[in-house]
């Protein structure tokens, strides 16, 4: 009982650590789909380099918009629109773009599907192939197991 | 020296095409006429292969001795260059690199056709197949992309090499990448032959089982060649930006290492045959798709040529290839039936199966976001980028569960496995996982502040897991081995090996992915500091403080270079000085980026000179700190040597001394018949 309180306030203490801070986690979570228009191919937030002409004002573009929206597909629609759709290097989680977000994943569940009814089919054809042979012996079923088990390196 | 290339060109795909023509017909054949006019075609095949070495040679020739009559070579070299870069022109453009291609396709032709006693009337029908392939690349380069085409006008210079691509490991990177690509033709013709011949049993997999891995191997290096070259050459501070030329690359390579894994399911217990004939045949698709993307232009890329009509010769040949593997399985799919059946979810298949699949996901996953832009414009007419974020968020978790099940399927047994076993094998694994999950929180990763940090996190816990999986698996198959043999442990572990050099090749290489994933764990924790800096200014990263001492200029018949002399202090440590240089290539001034990289296991302080302050002339420098990234590096050679290893026949297997019965004294035996 008591090695179970301690491992509880242990993982209590690790979730605390884990949170930390996240004042900052929307500005760097949309500032993570935003690519600086300057041409230096760099992420907005990541773009720090010497007289760019444009990641100033998108920083600011930026804090100004989540300050004003609390939707975030509304700050990037404003960088979509202001600064070229090509501006945005996510899709969007709505309309047309939301289809990039759904097929990989509905690709993996249908794939998944699919081995599972494999699996299935497998599992049934033995039954019928093992009904129609000779009879086995358990003993030296037990044996064979035995033998693959010890062969197996 | 153009026009013995051409006339090479054209003598090859003669050669081609007879190969082709008349090894189809006399496949058909079974008597001493179709044997003798199968050998003709066979030998017509080997003959290409010197044919296209011809035009191969003209086109180096043509470069090494500055011929620039021949628009390609003046398009691709000049005469300040390098030979060894020279040599490299062959694959530095279109057209060359297609005839490259064709050069490569015609070599390993002519090695499969060399070695037709495996299995004359496999071979034979496998190499109709590459003919075919043959005739098409040959078609490109003679009448699409002809690399020996004239300039009006002789010109004095050529334009040269793209700077970029003057580096040592650039001569290298094309090649291993070509090697890979091309190789994957082997193991589809002979997947396809089989397929029509209804060819019994899994003989095509026996002899296309090295071919593949060195396949395979190729691919992995020339990946990670490229991905070095970006690291060290174009001083962005990252090694892979999913860009769609990248993407491309990893495409056959996803695929091509499912394969690897499900052909073994088909060996050992003669099942996924159907999976393992369309895994090989979508693997040489997207190999010719990632020649498509490279060379057309359909998909803006900074390694892409510009757009071209060859594009459209890609697509027929790539709807050729659907239309015969469509046909071929239709008419040949009963053949393909599962010879045992799946005893349980839980054993060593079905961990294949799950590992299968996640590999094509992640295949799919990555064609979905490169091909999502182009989707994009058909539908709505509007253009859209589709970049490292999202990649990152949704290929990572699919990649995080494929380590689980890499790190869960050794232990796994064949057929079935108890869970006794389960609880048994997993323990330490898994328990040194989660003491390397709270470690890491302890020591200050934090999972639940960003998504890099958590995928990070559960990479790193599970690249342990898979290190302890195999290091247990090594242990235990040792042990048994000592016992036998009365010898070392680390004897009984070499003979392990030995003796099945395929499985622990295999188990060596899972270390290596296990070493790279802990390099790419380290990017989560990059951190960057851009300055301009005056003399004696400072530039703090990190814990590193970078002082500027002085910057000096230089020039010669090349370039203009500015370069930076900084010390490099850790705390109050003197670390030494770094370099880094900016070269303004004559004569257009193109920049390149010279890095000044100190390298560690734990990091890299990474300098790069990004240019001056043109108000005031000031250098601007960029500093990065990149956390494991030599682990990526290691783990790869780690990779490359599991394979190799892989590739070693196995060792004769032990034979421990047996115990003779007691011998039974002579009064107590009676002869035969003696009974009464």
């Amino acid at each position: 009982m008591k090695r179970l309180a301690q491992v509880s306030v242990l993982m209590c203490a690790l979730v605390l650590l884990m949170g930390a801070d996240n004042a900052t986690d929307r500005y760097n979570a949309i500032g993570g789909k935003i690519m600086c228009s300057c041409g230096c191919s760099e992420m907005l937030l990541k773009c720090n380099h010497v007289g760019c002409p444009n990641s100033s004002q998108m920083l600011q573009d930026l804090k100004v918009n989540l300050q004003r929206s609390s939707n975030d597909d509304d700050v990037l629609k404003f960088f979509r629109d202001n600064w070229g759709v090509t501006s945005v290097v996510e899709p969007a989680s709505h309309g047309f773009e939301l289809l990039a977000w759904i097929m990989p994943p509905a690709a993996l569940a249908l794939g998944l599907g699919l081995v599972l009814m494999i699996v299935r089919t497998w599992r049934l054809r033995p039954a019928h192939a093992v009904a129609e042979g000779p009879a086995l012996d358990p003993k030296l079923e037990a044996f064979r197991a035995r033998a693959r088990k010890e062969t197996e390196i | 020296m153009p026009l013995f290339g051409n006339f090479c060109l054209i003598f090859a795909l003669a050669l081609a095409a007879y190969s082709f023509v008349v090894g189809a017909i006399a496949s058909r054949r079974r008597d001493a006429a179709g044997a003798r006019l199968n050998e003709t075609a066979r030998r017509a095949g080997m003959a290409t292969f010197f044919a296209v070495t011809g035009a191969a040679v003209a086109l180096i020739w043509a470069s090494v001795t500055n011929d620039f009559s021949v628009a390609y070579i003046y398009g691709h070299s000049n005469r300040a260059l390098p030979v060894a870069y020279k040599v490299a022109a062959l694959w530095s453009g279109q057209e060359g690199s297609l005839l490259f291609w064709s050069w490569l396709l015609s070599g390993y032709g002519f090695v499969l056709r060399l070695r037709h006693k495996v299995d004359q009337r496999l071979v034979a029908v496998a190499s109709v197949i590459l003919a075919g392939i043959q005739i098409f690349f040959l078609l490109l380069v003679n009448y699409a992309a002809n690399p020996f085409g004239l300039m009006d006008r002789v010109m004095a210079d050529g334009k040269g090499l793209n700077i970029l691509l003057q580096y040592a490991e650039m001569v290298i990177h094309p090649p291993m990448l070509y090697l890979g690509y091309v190789g994957f033709s082997v193991p589809f013709a002979f997947a396809l032959a089989a397929l029509i011949m209804k060819y019994p049993g899994e003989k095509w997999i026996h002899i296309t089982r090295r071919w593949t891995i060195v396949t395979w191997l190729f691919l992995s290096v020339g990946i990670t060649l490229g991905a070095h070259w970006a690291y060290a050459v174009l001083g962005w501070g990252g090694y892979w930006g999913w860009d769609p030329v990248e993407n491309a690359s990893l495409f056959p390579w996803l695929t091509g290492t499912a394969f690897l894994h499900s052909v073994m399911m088909q060996e050992k217990r003669g099942m996924m045959k159907v999976w393992n004939v369309w895994l090989i045949f979508i693997t040489f698709m997207l190999t010719i798709l990632g020649t498509l993307m490279t060379r057309s232009g359909i998909i803006s890329s900074v390694h892409a040529f510009a757009e071209s009509p060859i594009g459209t010769w890609f697509y027929i040949f790539l709807a050729i290839v659907i239309v015969v593997c469509v046909v071929a399985y239709a008419l040949n799919r009963k053949h393909l039936k599962s010879e045992n059946a799946l005893e349980s979810l839980v054993s060593r298949e079905s961990s294949f199966m799950f590992n299968n699949l996640l590999l094509v996901g992640a295949c799919f996953t990555v064609l979905c976001g490169t091909f999502f832009p182009i989707l994009s414009e058909w539908v709505r007419d509007r253009k859209m980028t589709v970049g490292a974020p999202f990649f990152n968020k949704v290929f990572i978790p699919v990649g995080l569960l494929l380590l689980l099940l890499t790190a869960m399927g050794p232990l796994l047994a064949w057929r079935n496995t108890s869970f006794g076993s389960i609880k048994r094998n997993f323990a330490i694994p898994f328990g040194l996982s989660l003491i390397t999950a709270i470690a890491l929180v302890v020591i200050g990763v934090r999972p639940l502040h960003d998504l890099a940090q958590f995928f990070a996190w559960i990479g790193l816990s599970l690249a342990v897991m898979m290190v302890v999986t195999v290091a247990s698996e090594f242990l235990r198959g040792g042990r048994v081995l000592q016992g036998k043999t009365g010898g070392w442990l680390l004897g009984g572990i070499y003979h392990l090996g030995r003796r099945n050099t395929r499985r622990y090749g295999g188990y060596v290489a899972h270390v290596g992915v296990a070493l790279f994933v802990v390099g790419l764990c380290g990017l989560a924790f990059t951190r960057d500091q851009e300055q301009e800096m005056a003399l004696h200014d400072k530039l703090q990263v990190g814990n590193y403080t970078l002082i500027n001492q002085a910057y000096t200029q230089d020039e010669d018949d090349r370039y203009r270079s500015d370069t930076a002399l900084l010390d490099v202090y850790q705390g109050d440590k003197y670390l030494g000085q770094l370099n880094p240089e900016i070269r303004y290539y004559k004569p257009d001034g193109q920049p390149d980026h010279i890095v000044a990289n100190r390298s560690t296991l734990r990091e890299d302080l990474y300098v790069v000179y990004e240019g001056n302050n043109p108000d005031n002339g000031r250098p601007i420098i960029k500093a990065f700190i990149n956390p494991l990234v030599n682990w990526v590096w290691i783990g790869v050679m780690v990779m490359i040597l599991g394979t190799s290893f892989a590739l070693v026949p196995n060792a004769a297997p032990i034979t421990s001394p047996v115990t003779a019965p007691a011998a039974v004294p002579a009064k107590q035996m009676q002869p035969v018949g003696a009974a009464k």
